[in-house]
């Protein structure tokens, strides 16, 4: 095989694995291969060349750097920018707060939304809070978390004190944020999974013998699972965004959103693009990965009979 | 009756079910009222296949769900068999959502099992056995959407066959396949009948199906549901369609039913 169809081939998979949408279910490898070229290739050199040649052409890198500074700034991940350290471990940061608030939103979004799906009283009782709670953006609460937890951070919590580890980077109130953000869109979802269970299903299963804790695992929870998951994935989603914004108000002093708005604040619009482009990243990383696990898990969501 | 000792074959044969004029009314929300059931009277002996035939509508699925205890007669009584129990083993095969789809053919086979705490090497063993037997060797771990409607009933018959029923109850199960699938699907039916000797109700609207299922077939009349006439059915198994005697029953039931319509 000449080595430029099996790089071709190698191009095609990865595309194919990163689940681009190029071409329908039907059309033909050839058109597939082409929308993925299209998309993945062609479409980001127009741009990058443009956005090249504007820079130059324009001379004022503080406004508008060139796509090499940029670059530059990416494949150098280690360099550290003065106080705020560097594009790698500011990133680390962000995902590390993410991770503990996205797990503890999907711990208590899940139990919740399951015990409010299954339990009248539990519904009744908490779906006006949630209602008012919910449409209320995130940050808003920032202030608030502040307030109550100080500069508490997660070593703290636990009586260690300073640690001079990453963890000491994992403020509290942070962590509360982010944990309001993921929660309310993985509580609805599951919520709504869990209500929507077909009636038949409990019926085959009462039909088969099955006690009411047994249809709770074997009928409620996998037959909610898709909304379950994709409550997840929206909450991960919304937790790196609302990240992003937590750090870039003043308080913060670590993290890929405060690496932004320091870096911007001293002029270096080419770290400033170069965070953007990474938050982008990872935020579209994030959502692929869900989506793997969501259609390795419920094989079967969509093709009910 | 089995008192008398004349009828032989009922004296030997134990009753399943008894159904004393049972009644059901629906009322809907805005205060008007169905009468789903009036004054049915039946009685089922263990070994049985009887068949419920009537119009689309006419009570035979509410009366099937009352026996299998997912709902409560407003008149009269219905008793079960010694040995029957509501959730035990007593089975029901739907005609739709008959399998989980989140369980693959085995796994779903095996749900009853599992309910009954069946280890899980056993359970799966006699799954395994069951598909094999319902003509569904190899289907093991297809998921319900990846199986044609027809392999779907028999996986769901084989799900009801897991928890070896005394009394298998089956509402329109081959309803929404075509017509030769059906007919092997009737034919599968009869032989695990023949071969288990398990009682069976099957609620069809279709009379051919009736009649060539059941030892005895129940019609059904329209609004409010009751039995309008009992056949017991002697034909030699498998029965043929072209039979003198099948037609003359056919053309009998479809009159009545037909009648009502009018």
């Amino acid at each position: 095989m000449p080595r430029g169809v099996q790089e071709h081939k190698k191009l095609w998979r990865l595309s194919r694995w990163l689940g681009c949408p190029s071409g329908g279910y039907f059309s033909e490898l050839r058109a597939s291969q082409t929308g993925s070229y299209l998309g993945w290739i062609i479409m980001p050199v127009i741009l990058l060349v443009v956005w090249q040649f504007a820079a130059v052409w324009l001379n004022q890198p503080w406004i508008f750097p060139p796509v090499t500074l940029v670059i530059d700034q990416l494949v150098h991940p280690l360099r550290e920018h003065y106080a705020s350290g560097s594009i790698l471990s500011n990133t680390f940061i962000s995902l590390l707060r993410v991770l503990l608030g996205f797990l503890l939103a999907a711990l208590t979004g899940v139990s919740l939304g399951i015990a409010m799906g299954s339990i009248r009283f539990v519904r009744g009782g908490l779906e006006p809070i949630v209602e008012v709670l919910r449409p209320l953006c995130p940050i808003a609460w920032l202030p608030f978390a502040i307030a109550v937890f100080k500069r508490g951070t997660l070593p703290q919590l636990f009586g260690l004190g300073y640690t001079r580890t990453v963890f000491d980077q994992v403020q509290l109130g942070m962590v509360f944020v982010i944990f309001v953000g993921g929660f309310f869109p993985i509580l609805t979802n599951t919520l709504d999974g869990v209500t929507g269970v077909r009636r038949n299903y409990l019926l085959l299963a009462q039909a088969l013998g099955a006690k009411r804790r047994r249809v709770f695992w074997h009928v409620y929870l996998p037959a909610s699972m898709p909304m379950i998951l994709t409550g997840l994935r929206q909450g991960l989603g919304l937790c790196w965004f609302v990240i992003i914004a937590a750090e870039m108000l003043p308080g913060a002093e670590s993290g890929i959103g405060y690496l932004l708005i320091y870096a911007s604040d001293n002029a270096a619009m080419d770290i400033v693009i170069a965070a953007m482009l990474i938050v982008g990243s990872i935020g579209a990383l994030l959502s692929l990965m869900m989506r793997r696990i969501m259609s390795g898990l419920v094989r079967w969501h969509g093709k009910e009979i | 009756m089995s008192h008398g000792g004349i009828d032989s074959s009922s004296k030997e044969k134990v009753m399943a079910l008894e159904v004393y004029k049972v009644g059901k009314t629906f009322r809907s929300d805005t205060g008007t009222s169905v009468k789903a059931l009036r004054d049915v009277n039946l009685l089922v002996r263990q070994g049985e296949l009887v068949t419920l035939v009537g119009a689309t509508g006419c009570g035979k699925t509410t009366l099937l769900n009352l026996i299998a205890g997912l709902d409560t007669p407003d008149e009269g009584y219905l008793r079960l068999g010694q040995d029957l129990r509501f959730g035990g083993n007593i089975a029901h095969v739907f005609q739709h959502y008959t399998l989980f789809p989140w369980r693959t053919a085995i796994s779903n086979v095996s749900f009853g099992l599992q309910m009954r705490g069946v280890r899980r090497t056993e359970r799966l063993c006699r799954a395994a056995a069951l598909l094999a037997k319902v003509g569904l060797k190899g289907f093991e771990n297809a998921y319900p959407h990846e199986l044609s409607g027809g392999m779907r009933q028999r996986a769901a018959i084989a799900q009801a066959l897991a928890i070896e029923p005394k009394l298998l109850l089956m509402d329109e199960p081959f309803g929404a396949v075509d017509d030769s699938t059906r007919t092997e699907l009737q034919q599968m039916l009869t032989d695990l009948w023949q071969e288990n000797q398990t009682t069976i109700i099957f609620v069809t609207h279709n009379i051919d199906e009736a009649i060539v299922l059941g030892s005895k077939v129940i019609v059904f009349s329209e609004r409010p549901g009751k039995i309008a006439c009992e056949f017991k059915i002697e034909l030699p198994r498998p029965r043929d369609r072209m039979n003198n005697e099948f037609t003359k029953l056919f053309i009998q039931i479809r009159t009545m039913l037909s009648g009502q319509l009018d």
